[in-house]
């Protein structure tokens, strides 16, 4: 029999007694602290159900009382964030808060696998929840005149996989499991075996539990189980029942080749598994030390190790006399013919309790946590160990201090009992060693995300403070994370570096700009459009940055530069990577910038950004009809080249000048239309005429004399003006057999003025026109801005057309944000990273992998999602009569009070207005889904931001009748089919009131709530 | 059960951290007024690293940071996580505190806890000293991967806002002479696939008597006005005591591995400055071993020295052969060296 398939233990999140995450987890075992503490107020009145232990062991013990007021109890249990899973806050507040903290550990979990939890999102990823606790439902179902649907999803134990499946959209195998203590470690068992028969290639294996009654501690302390101080003290002379505690853990896993082949990090490895029954043992709750011995030498043989190769052993170790004897006896069958030494043995309840439904999954993230840093955590009470046990006989030592673990693979076992008779062990391992180096060191951007405004603030710092301990080389494979799991949620903040302290120093700052205020977030992918720059923008060295650190501009770059080079008889590339100032000449400026912009495009386009317009300036047309399709590349090259020659041939003696007038002022000026022209337009008073040079001096005074100063452009030639009449036929006759496909986006033409039509081509009587023809940029801007772009990127070694378009850019319309690619050699470095980063921050998806080598593209673990935390729902227990449900009282301002929610509305005076039916439908909506009304608007979506389903539709649809009757009964479909926003329903209801409808009979009753 | 063959030290995998860009003569000319010429001439550095933004005054990166960043290039290199190393030895001129001892804040950025750590109060000789203690608790068994790390940053002596051609030639010296840096080595029983065994280190003070040859003063608050100078070197001194030291650790180290010194193919002598390690290093026995000597263009960055001449060393070393490191202290006089042989 060969071992089963190993599998990895990728990513875990825990909450227990005293630690908040696994970090916290971890210091807490390693120090050996107490996590428990007196029951706290909102769970009962502790006093109301104690009573102290009998004086001698004779007396009966009076019925319904607990001997102890102290447990595990884990802090904010009824905290949770609603809105970030799209949960009504009413829905939230029903919900079981063992659900609502599964579904948060669980999103944590998986971001700390370094994976997205949208990533998952689809695929068949099992779901195996140990849980035994069902306090909740006892609480919230006492009150049979409150049932409401609700109640139905958010009690019964059994919904606490499936929810974590519905809301992370998971659809492989989920279930909840319960054979009492040993729940989780069942769970786990399943997990696992789910993952090696090909159920599923992702699991998520946890455990929860939630002390919400007495009753449990009643039941022990009549048992005669529970110890007086609350604490578990295993295998301890002290040992003197059990304490009860809370916790919930996640792991995730994945058959171990998977893991490796994707390079993740790996925790440990689970070898084996295995589960039994005691059967018809000594009483059900009796433990068995026949079924446990059996269990465990079944899982290690399976597994193939034995004891010698144990180095340590999570036990169950609840701190009962004869469950302790019972579990050593076991082990000690396997191990006191071990050679070598002892083997170590522990247990986590030691610190805080027995978790129940959790206990399992505890022991396992300690286990995990234990071979991952190599070291085991001690045991509390271990200095008075119980000599009854004979421990060293059976070469077993509670460690007294933390045991650090010998180098090499090093195997753990673990234990989890359930009460009745089912019993749950596992082999672990220390993962193998994965050689990952890292490469060159190159630059990244960081990518944080998050649901709200107001959680990126909290987001941004949890990133900052873990990437400040961090050594500085992985900067690359830290950024490739987060753009992997962290980029996905839609406030976004992206930070562009080349060192760690530079990112870490980015974040701080972002989380110190970031309000709580809604805004600066899009929903929708943005339209970039891409403007390329024209002649003017040259200059020695230009974007060599890009050349030296994106591998495909370098790679487009010197493929359009062989494609020029056979014209030319120079490579265009050498001379702007050398500096050399000879780009400045026409016949080199022309290709030289052509060359830039046609990799720069490119490059972009190969990150995932591709242009849906495109404009150009001049020359710049020539890269634009590229990126647009309509020129091959070798035609193109060919067209620039010897534009840039024929332009080079012809005689000095021109010039250009800048007018601060409009066209028309300027054109009224121009007496010789055979010597100048007006030839670009830039903006309202931006105008561009070109001529002989004695003409523009002549210009020039006459402007000076009426006060406006024109400025002369540092050029060759007057280009755009009849000067350059002797190319035009030449350059018509060269683009004669070139092929000007349809533009596969919209093309803005400067030679039109506006976007081309249908059926005009970029053809050779195209651009040779375009060489006379003014620049018209205003016009073509115009048309641009409104066509419904978000974003336009200037192409180009610098930003020239960036300010043209800020200042032409309509105050009215929606903002369109003008960035340019490569902002000049003195901007910040890294430009590509920066404008990729913008442009997520908008709501675009780049294609990060392009930014990093393949060497690069290791996930590393990053701190998970922080939570919103201040939304509150909790549920007391007070016997025998339960209150109301204690609806969130979140810090006050978050939601109306809840008298509010649970008052009858009265009907609006002026309902029937539009304006009325949109006030209608925002508190309408406020009430149904309990949320704050500042939460509330236009845009927000039903389903996905608000958490409706369809019991909430129908409730709505209700209410919406009974206030609005004048609209008749609602047809459901339509209704559905038309909200998918707030404002859309309203919109809805509005026009609906404005179309005379037959009378239907309203709800019999009248308003109700 | 046979006993197991007696353990051997495996040099892993080096990293070194050499701070933010190279500060060339002319650069330091401009800044503190050194005379170009002069320093090329008579010291022979050409370029250096500073932990301080000489232009600002800024302090950039502490000790903490550098050797952080290369004791994490020296575990990528060896493909190992933190988690593998159980011992962490670190030596140091000018930790960035008394108390705690950097390695010990070095591990923590690292994520190494739970194992044993020790910090070596030392000037040149320290890289050796900590290989020493690295080497030999790896042989007697207590640990099997051990993190060793050198660095200094001379950011706490470095005057930035003086006015150039205030100092004399005597104060200058030291800008061009040192530098700041960090390297770091795993060295362990497994020998992880690569194949350079440490064969013998050898730590051995000299001083009885002796005046020290440099000396770095510190200052707390009772003391921080004395007149004290926090830094002094007898440049004469070292200048006639280092290549005698140096040879006899040569020959004591070869004769303790028994090797003669033609089967010696490289050969890592005392950096000093560019000038002087040029000089010691043409004496030296061997004459047909190659020479590694780093100090011309990254400075004379103290415990980094010998680490930065391994990187080096170990990107040359192509098949097998032998290798012989001799570093001198020039403090209280302490000799050292290294020997390693790779299959």
């Amino acid at each position: 029999m060969s071992a089963p398939e190993p599998v990895a233990v990728v990513g875990l999140d825990c909450r227990f007694p005293g630690a908040r995450d696994a970090g916290e987890f971890w210091n807490l075992l390693m120090e050996g602290r107490d996590g428990t503490r007196r029951v706290p107020e909102e769970r009962w009145e502790a006093d109301r159900y104690v009573l102290a232990d009998p004086a001698s062991p004779g007396e009966a013990r009076p019925p319904g009382r607990s001997n102890t007021v102290r447990g595990g109890f884990i802090d904010d249990p009824d905290a949770f964030d609603p809105a970030f899973f799209g949960i009504s806050p009413r829905e939230a507040a029903a919900m079981d808060p063992q659900q609502r903290l599964l579904l948060q550990c669980s999103w944590r979990a998986i971001e700390d696998a370094a994976v997205a939890p949208e990533d998952l999102a689809g695929t068949d990823t099992g779901v195996f929840v140990g849980v035994m606790a069902n306090e909740w439902a006892h609480l919230q179902l006492a009150d049979y005149d409150g049932i409401t649907a609700r109640h139905g999803s958010g009690n019964g134990y059994f919904m606490g996989a499936n929810r974590v499946s519905y809301h992370l959209d998971l659809k492989g195998p989920s279930l909840a499991v319960d054979t009492a203590c040993s729940s989780s470690l069942v769970a786990l068992h399943l997990a696992s075996g789910a993952l090696r028969a090909g159920d599923c290639d992702y699991a998520l294996a946890g455990g929860t539990n939630l002390i919400m009654t007495p009753v449990l501690n009643i039941f022990y302390t009549q048992a005669g189980l529970s110890a007086p101080d609350g604490r578990c003290k295993p295998f301890s002379a002290s040992a003197d029942g059990i304490g009860r505690a809370e916790g919930v853990a996640v792991l995730v896993l994945r058959r171990l080749a998977d893991a490796l082949a994707d390079r993740q990090p790996v925790y440990a490895v689970l070898r084996g598994t295995g589960v039994n029954q005691d059967g018809r043992s000594n009483g059900i709750t009796a433990p068995n030390r026949w079924a446990q011995q059996q269990l465990i030498e079944r899982v290690w043989r399976s597994a193939e190790v034995g004891a010698d190769d144990i180095g340590f052993i999570e036990a169950h170790g609840t701190g009962t006399l004869l469950g302790d004897m019972m579990e050593a006896q076991a082990l000690g069958h396997l191990t006191s013919g071990r050679s070598g030494g002892s083997v170590a043995l522990g247990s986590v309840k030691s610190n805080f309790g027995h978790a129940e439904g959790a206990a399992g999954i505890a022991g396992v993230v300690k286990t995990v946590l234990a071979l991952h840093h190599r070291t085991v955590p001690p045991s509390r009470f271990a200095d008075d160990e119980n000599p009854g046990l004979q421990l060293p006989d059976r070469r077993l030592s509670l460690l007294r201090s933390p045991l650090r673990l010998p180098s090499g693979t090093v195997h753990a076992a673990v234990s989890s009992f359930g009460m009745g008779g089912t019993n749950a062990h596992a082999v672990l391992s220390s993962p193998p060693r994965a050689v990952h180096r890292s490469g060159e060191r190159v630059p990244g951007v960081f990518t944080v995300s998050a649901r709200s405004a107001r959680q990126l603030r909290p987001n941004l710092l949890a990133q900052a403070d873990a990437l400040a301990r961090l050594p500085e080389d992985r900067l690359a494979q830290l950024c490739w994370t987060s753009n992997r799991v962290k980029s996905r949620l839609p406030h976004r903040v992206a930070v562009a570096a080349g060192d760690l302290a530079s990112v870490v120093a980015g974040l701080r700052e972002a989380a110190e700009r970031t309000h709580d205020e809604e805004g600066g977030v899009r929903r929708t992918a943005p339209a970039v459009a891409f403007a390329f720059t024209g002649q003017g923008a040259q200059h020695p060295g230009m974007a060599a940055s890009w050349y030296a650190s994106s591998p495909v501009y370098a790679r487009l770059f010197d493929e359009i530069d062989a494609h020029l080079a056979g014209h030319l008889g120079l490579s265009v590339r050498d001379a702007v990577l050398a500096g050399d100032p000879g780009v400045h000449r026409t016949g080199l400026a022309q290709p030289a910038l052509f060359a830039v912009e046609y990799a720069m495009a490119g490059a972009l386009a190969d990150a995932g950004i591709r242009p849906a317009a495109v404009i150009g300036h001049s020359i710049g047309e020539f890269a634009a009809a590229c990126a647009a399709g309509v020129l091959e590349a070798a035609d193109a090259a060919r067209l620039v080249a010897r534009r840039g020659a024929l332009m080079e041939a012809l005689p000095d003696g021109g010039g250009m000048l800048a007018v601060p007038l409009p066209e028309a002022e300027v054109a009224a000026l121009l007496t010789d239309p055979a010597r100048v022209c007006v030839a670009a337009v830039n903006g309202p008073r931006s105008t561009v005429v070109a001529g002989g040079l004695d003409e523009l001096a002549l210009l020039r005074a006459t402007l000076a004399d009426r006060g406006v100063n024109a400025r002369p452009l540092t050029v060759s030639h007057a280009f755009h003006s009849p000067l350059m009449r002797p190319a035009v036929d030449p350059f018509r006759h060269e683009g004669a057999d070139v092929t000007a496909g349809a533009p596969s986006v919209p093309v803005f033409s400067t030679v039109y003025g506006r976007v081309m039509g249908g059926e005009e081509r970029m053809d050779a009587d195209y651009w040779a026109r375009q060489i006379t023809a003014p620049v018209r940029f205003a016009d073509a801007a115009a048309e641009l801005f409104s066509s419904g772009v978000t974003h336009i990127v200037e192409i180009g070694p610098r930003a020239v057309l960036t300010p043209m378009l800020a200042r032409l850019r309509p105050a009215d319309a929606d903002p369109v944000s003008c960035l340019a690619a490569h902002p000049g050699e003195r901007a910040p470095r890294h430009p590509l990273h920066h404008l990729l980063g913008q442009l997520w921050s908008a709501g675009a998806d780049p294609t990060w992998d392009s930014l990093y080598p393949e060497a690069d593209r290791v996930p590393r673990r990053l701190p998970p999602y922080v939570f919103d935390d201040s939304f509150r729902a909790w549920r007391s227990a007070t016997a025998p009569e339960p209150p109301a449900p204690h609806l969130p009282v979140d810090a006050a301002a978050a939601r109306p009070p809840v008298a509010d929610l649970a008052d009858p509305c009265p009907p609006t005076p002026d309902g029937g207005s539009p304006h009325g039916v949109s006030e209608v439908t925002h508190r309408l909506v406020c009430r149904v889904g309990g949320h704050d009304p500042s939460a509330v608007r236009d845009r927000s979506r039903l389903a996905e931001d608000l958490g409706f389903d369809s019991i909430q539709v129908m409730e709505l649809k209700t209410r919406i009748e009974n206030e609005l009757p004048e609209l008749g009964s609602l047809p459901v479909e339509e209704l559905l089919a038309s909200l998918e926003t707030v404002g859309d329903l309203a919109r809805y209801l509005g026009e609906r009131l404005l179309v005379p409808t037959a009378p239907t009979p309203s709800a019999p009753e009248g308003p109700r709530t | 059960m046979s006993p197991s063959p007696a353990p051997v030290a495996h040099l892993v995998s080096v990293g070194t951290c050499l701070p933010g860009e190279p500060v060339d003569n002319a650069t330091l000319a401009k800044l503190v007024g050194v005379d170009e010429q002069w320093a090329e001439m008579f010291i022979g550095n050409v370029s250096r690293h500073f932990a301080v933004d000489l232009a600002t005054g800024q302090v950039r990166h502490s000790l903490a940071d550098i050797a952080a960043t290369a004791a994490d290039r020296a575990l990528a290199a060896a493909g190992l996580e933190a988690v593998d190393i159980d011992c962490v030895v670190m030596g140091t001129a000018t930790p960035d505190q008394l108390m705690p001892a950097t390695v010990n804040l070095v591990a923590d950025r690292l994520g190494i806890d739970n194992v044993p750590t020790y910090q070596l109060q030392s000037g040149c000789a320290g890289a050796v000293q900590a290989l020493d203690v690295a080497r030999t608790l790896l042989l007697a068994g207590r640990c099997s991967t051990v993190l060793v790390i050198g660095g200094d940053v001379c950011a706490k002596h470095l005057e930035t806002d003086f006015d150039p051609g205030s100092r004399t030639p005597g104060e200058l010296v030291n800008y061009i002479l040192f530098g700041d840096g960090a390297g770091a080595a795993v060295l362990s029983a497994e020998s992880f696939g690569e194949r350079v065994e440490i064969r013998q280190v050898l730590n051995r003070l000299v001083g009885l008597g002796k005046a020290p040859g440099q000396v770095i003063d510190w200052f707390g608050l009772g003391d921080r006005h004395s007149d004290r100078i926090a830094i002094s070197e007898d440049y004469k001194a070292i200048e006639a005591a280092v290549p005698v030291l140096a040879t006899q650790m040569f020959w004591e180290l070869i004769g303790d591995v028994g090797w003669t010194a033609d089967q010696v193919d490289y050969l890592l002598p005392p950096q000093l400055s560019g000038r002087m390690s040029d000089r010691i290093s043409d004496a030296m026995p061997a004459p047909l071993a190659q020479r590694v000597n780093v100090v011309r263009t990254v400075g004379n960055n103290g415990n980094a020295l010998p680490f930065l001449q391994l990187a080096e060393l170990l990107g040359r070393w192509q098949g097998g052969g032998r290798a012989v490191t001799v570093a001198v202290e020039s403090s209280k006089w302490i000799k050292s060296g290294i020997a390693l042989e790779r299959a």
